[in-house]
């Protein structure tokens, strides 16, 4: 079957009920596909949904390609592993691999990790975007050059403060013990429109909320006549004297094995700071420039949790509306995190009867998490077969930041009110009083002992001024092979120690409107 | 291997074991978990890819017979007690050695996930999950079904220098969009 882009009619909010015309799964079409457009999209998430809405409004006949499903909001259901396995890469069961390993959470659907993300909304900070343009030569990424990129991004994800009172009493208690002790807190801003605290961010949001790309830059896209296709996976990119000119790959077809071709002027890989390397690895692309797959940052993080003398109702609320940033020059970020009661019992280091009994106490538990800057790089390698290894080391030094981070996040904890206070080191899983901290320091955990995760993957394919100094230039474009653009989190030129998604929007439209400029030319 | 993978047999019995041993219990919750739960475990697992269930395969028959090197007995675990294997358990849960942790907390995490989602467990530990998530979901269809235009600044309609409560804030957005906004107000 041959298949042009073309229009179809408008599309409102996408993941409401119907799945739109424009959304072409594999139940949709017969046989293998050939597709031609003027760019070729891989992934629908903060990159991809961005860069393709850009192109598309821009006059340009843009497909996407998502390796994941649609599920509409309908389909979202309370039950935990049945929304991992259908909206993360593999079903949530991803490690890297290093001192103590790292579990962390990819989405793999359509919208990405905007689906399963807490929704929240940070700029990137100046003092990082300074960095980038004296160390990096991107003078494109000046908070000036970002600004408008910026505000059109938080305008189009609604990026905007949570109603007052809807938090609910784990950002409350979080913030009574900030209070207490005079930290400096900053309200976040998220990506959501009359949030009203379902506590389900992270396996994808119930009530139509959160405006991942599924609600924001998609139907921007779909109303700009674009495709997306479901269920691909893009194994080659295909070049053509010297320049890419599409890609191939298989369609995840329960019913018959598929392929798929797109030709096109320009190839976008947005599929995320893990896959874009894998598949740049398995296409021996970049090899000659030896930064694909370096420079993994990850922002490291550990959950801590309290236990309080009354009810703090964790299921009822937003999973983060503040930030402690009073340790912020230090690379250190305190924040609450409320989640499923699923996700808490996976925190606490026993299970069977001990964790059974702690789980008694769940509605009185409060949970929160501490994210460091790290100053460790991993990386990521494609080994035979495509089988994935991910590396990454948590150093000494970002080790002692987690440990003066997690005294401080316990002492906020009893200035709250807590009794107990928990902690993700195996030595010392429990603090059960202030005087206790100070353990912590006397016999600091080592990075073996404690339990770390992750969600923000960043670096793998960086940006930079200079040839030899990344995979992309300014533009996005590889510098080892014409035609070939990437616009995700893996261009980020290191790390920026907020959340990313604001800044992986903003970079790929810059990258977008760069591309359109240059198509247009042609 | 794949979106067909059934445990079968050996691997069975052991990771019936271990699930029996990880599931919740109470004196007050008369409910075995087990069965029940090994059924969830292994759906989830029919969703990991092909080398996250030889993983998975490889760790059951590592804690099956390495695990009496960790804790009392002799016995493979899935001929033993069920307080020996959580004994043995808990030991490889907090082994100094990251990588031998992680002989059980990828079974440990995929099990408390089906047990603490289920919705008897989350009932009997004070949870309406279910109940709340409708709640909210029908919130925000009148919230939205309001003209946004007329929603007045918050928490001020309320306040009067007070502290409005998570609990009167949200049925006062209730009230307002059932076209009640004074009486909320007031």
């Amino acid at each position: 079957m041959n298949e042009r882009v073309q229009g179809h009619g408008p599309v409102d909010f996408i993941a409401e009920e119907q799945k739109p015309a424009a959304i072409i799964t594999p139940a949709d079409t017969r046989g293998d596909l050939f597709i031609t457009a003027d760019v070729v999209v891989v992934g629908s998430g903060a990159g991809g949904a961005t860069v393709a809405a850009t192109l598309a409004e821009a006059g340009l006949r843009v497909v996407v390609l998502e390796e994941g499903d649609w599920f509409p909001t309908r389909e979202y259901s309370a039950s935990v592993p049945s929304m991992l396995s259908k909206l993360m890469r593999a079903g949530g069961a991803t490690a890297m691999m290093g001192r103590s390993p790292v579990p962390y959470l990819e989405g793999k659907c359509v919208g990405g990790t905007t689906v399963v993300n807490g929704g929240m909304c940070w700029r990137t900070p100046e003092r990082v975007l300074h960095e980038w343009v004296s160390e990096r030569g991107l003078p494109e990424l000046s908070p000036r050059g970002l600004e408008r990129h910026f505000e059109e991004v938080e305008t189009t994800i609604h990026a905007r403060y949570q109603d007052e009172g809807s938090q609910g009493g784990v950002n409350d208690a979080f913030k009574r013990g900030a209070d207490a002790l005079g930290w400096k807190l900053s309200r976040n801003k998220r990506n959501q429109k009359h949030c009203v605290g379902s506590n389900d961010c992270v396996t994808g949001c119930p009530s139509g909320a959160k405006q991942s790309t599924q609600y924001s830059w998609l139907p921007r896209f779909f109303n700009a006549g674009g495709l997306l296709y479901t269920r691909c996976r893009v194994k080659q990119i295909v070049t053509e004297r010297g320049r890419a000119t599409g890609v191939r790959g298989v369609l995840a077809d329960p019913w018959q094995p598929r392929r798929f071709t797109v030709n096109a002027r320009a190839v976008v890989l947005a599929c995320g700071a893990i896959q874009t390397p894998l598949l740049l690895q398995r296409n021996k692309i970049g090899r000659e420039c030896g930064h694909v797959g370096r420079h993994f940052t990850i922002h490291p993080n550990i959950k801590m949790s309290a236990r309080f003398s009354s009810p703090v109702e964790n299921l009822q609320g937003t999973h983060q509306a503040w930030q402690c940033i009073e340790f912020r020059d230090e690379g250190i970020l305190l924040a609450p995190g409320a989640i499923p009661l699923a996700f808490m019992s996976a925190i606490f280091p026993e299970f069977g009867p001990r964790l059974a009994e702690r789980m008694r106490d769940a509605r009185y538990i409060a949970t929160g998490g501490i994210l460091v800057d790290d100053h460790s790089e991993g990386r990521i390698r494609a080994l035979p077969f495509g089988v994935p290894w991910i590396q990454y080391d948590v150093t000494d030094a970002d080790q002692a930041k987690f440990v003066r981070a997690a005294a401080l996040m316990a002492e906020l904890y009893f200035a709250a009110g807590a009794e107990e206070v928990y902690t993700p080191f195996h030595h010392l899983p429990v603090i059960a009083t202030p005087d206790d901290i100070k353990r912590l320091y006397q016999r600091p955990p080592r990075v073996e002992d404690t339990e770390y995760f992750t969600a923000h993957l960043m670096g793998t394919c960086r940006m930079h001024g200079h040839a030899r100094g990344g995979v992309v230039g300014p533009d996005g474009q590889a510098w080892d092979l014409p035609g070939l653009y990437l616009a995700d989190a893996s261009v980020l030129p290191g790390t920026i120690g907020v959340n990313p998604q604001v800044t992986i929007m903003a970079i790929a439209r810059l990258v977008a409107e760069k591309l359109a400029d240059r198509l247009r030319r042609v | 291997m794949g979106p067909e993978f059934v445990l079968r047999g050996y691997p069975r019995r052991i990771a019936r074991a271990v699930v029996d041993a990880m599931v919740p219990r109470w004196p007050e919750f008369d409910v075995d978990l087990t069965d029940d739960v090994l059924a969830d475990v292994e759906r989830t697992l029919r969703g990991y890819p092909p080398i996250i269930q030889v993983a998975i395969l490889g760790s059951l028959f590592g804690l099956e017979f390495l695990s009496p090197l960790f804790g009392p007995g002799l016995k493979p675990l899935s001929r033993s007690e069920r307080h020996i294997a959580i004994a043995r358990l808990e030991t490889i849960a907090n082994h100094p050695i990251p990588q031998i942790r992680m002989l059980v907390m990828l079974l440990k995490v995929t099990i408390s996930f089906a047990a603490y989602s289920r919705p008897d467990v989350e009932a009997f530990l004070g949870y309406r999950r279910r109940e709340w998530r409708e709640t909210r979901q029908a919130l925000r269809a009148r919230l939205l079904a309001a003209d946004p235009a007329k929603l007045p600044a918050v928490p001020a309609p309320l306040a009067d220098g007070r502290v409005v409560t998570p609990a009167e804030f949200l049925s006062f957005l209730a009230a307002l969009a059932d076209g009640h906004a004074e009486q909320a107000a007031g």
